[in-house]
């Protein structure tokens, strides 16, 4: 075996430039949306930037509504570790429904419809609002 | 009481990761069904295997759950080794057969994981795992009465109805209904006239609170299919109407069927229901659905 050293030596640590472009980014990294299309305020977007997210009539939730078929803590929506969100009714008065669905939990994807009381919403997956 | 039942895996035939089924999942086989505090397993598919981790999440008290198999085609039984729980010796899981004896279902769990097919052996699990049975038709279990019916599927199939303080789940995979029918080519003749669902299945379904049914293929599809063991989603309403029930699951999607095609069944079972009784709700059943009775 030759002792030389050649320029593609594994043991050559020298470095080259190169060129990098910075790509968009993903949806996996974009933030989730809660678009209401119907109740007070509509059409207005919230964005889900938090691991859990409670919607409700108390003034303390992370998306206070001013709306009396609301329960105080109405439906929680949990990021998932595989980045999926999933949205369980917090024992509320009136129910939650994904596309017309009375439903206990869920997983969501993009285009559900939620309706939650007499509000409505659309979820937008990974989908930053302008 | 409150009957919560949870999709794990809703895919026929064989799992189908990847993007065109990640609304519906890929997963196959597999419904949790909790009456209070009673835990009831249909199917051991490949979503038993989340089913499993998610158990384990839940608190540190011993497992007693109860496993009933439509049949044991691979898509039914294919999670069983992947089970977490199957694995600690503190948990309990009692696998029915239909009568006393019947010990069919528990030998092919068990022969499926001879070393020729998976490197633990069924005799390795050291969760206590007891061959029980339906006495023939019905039992009572933990307050819950479950019942089976026989279906019609290549192999022999069953449907299981659970039943408690009112509220009534059935869990019917892997029917070929069409094949059963009274009239079958007055179907042929006009497919949107109403198909006769033989009495004892329609008696078996009967006021259920929710079921969930084997809606594989669409009308055309069938065509090509006869024999295989699924019935056309489209019949699948015509015994949610006949049955009067509350809510249909569409389930066991055809592995071939991507999202957009399961929002098409949906939407044709839809159109269906509505012209007959606008009050039968309809819906597919997908991964991560829970839902809640009483």
């Amino acid at each position: 075996m030759s002792s030389h050293k050649t320029k593609n030596d594994w043991n050559d640590e020298s470095t080259s430039e190169i060129s990098v472009t910075l790509l968009p980014l993903s949806t996996e990294q974009a933030v989730s949306v809660l678009e209401m299309v119907q109740g007070p305020g509509a059409p207005r977007s919230y964005e889900l930037y938090r691991v859990e997210m409670v919607i409700g009539r108390a003034i303390d939730a992370d998306i206070p509504i001013n709306s009396t078929d609301l329960s105080r803590r109405h439906v929680l929506i949990k990021r998932q570790p595989s980045g999926q969100h999933q949205i369980q009714d917090l024992d509320s008065r009136n129910g939650v429904f994904i596309n017309g669905v009375k439903i206990h939990a869920a997983i969501l994807h993009d285009g559900d419809s939620v309706q939650v009381g007499s509000l409505l919403f659309v979820y937008h997956e990974g989908r930053a609002i302008s | 009481m409150t009957f919560f039942v949870h999709f794990w895996g809703t895919r026929g035939s064989i799992p189908t990761p990847g993007h065109m089924t990640k609304k519906y999942g890929g997963n196959t086989s597999c419904v949790e069904i909790r009456c209070d505090d009673s835990l009831f397993i249909c199917d051991g598919g490949t979503g038993l295997r989340e089913l499993g981790a998610d158990l384990l999440t839940r608190g540190t008290r011993p497992i007693t759950g109860h496993f009933f198999y439509s049949h044991t085609h691979w898509d039914h039984i294919q999670g069983f080794p992947f089970f977490t729980p199957a694995y600690a010796p503190q948990n309990t899981f009692h696998v029915y057969g239909t009568a006393q004896g019947d010990k069919r279902t528990y030998d092919l769990l068990s022969g499926q994981m001879r070393s020729e097919y998976f490197p633990v052996d069924f005799g390795e699990l050291r969760s206590n795992i007891v061959a029980s049975h339906l006495d023939g038709g019905h039992r009572v279990i933990d307050g819950c009465a479950v019942s089976y019916y026989e279906q019609q599927h290549p192999g022999r199939s069953w449907a299981y109805s659970f039943v408690k303080d009112g509220f009534k789940v059935v869990y019917a995979t892997d029917n070929e209904i069409d094949l059963t029918l009274s009239d079958p080519k007055a179907v042929v003749a006009d497919p949107l006239a109403p198909r006769t669902i033989p009495d004892a299945f329609r008696r078996f379904c009967h006021g259920a609170d929710l079921l969930i049914s084997d809606a594989q293929y669409f009308d055309d599809e069938y065509l090509t299919k006869v024999g295989w063991g699924h019935p056309r989603a489209t019949t699948v309403v015509d015994l949610a109407l006949q049955a009067e029930v509350k809510q249909l699951a569409l389930f066991h999607h055809d592995p071939m069927h991507g999202d957009a095609d399961v929002d098409r069944k949906i939407a044709l079972c839809r159109e269906r229901a509505a012209r007959m009784n606008p009050a039968l709700q309809v819906f597919g059943a997908r991964e991560g659905l829970e839902l809640r009775f009483g």
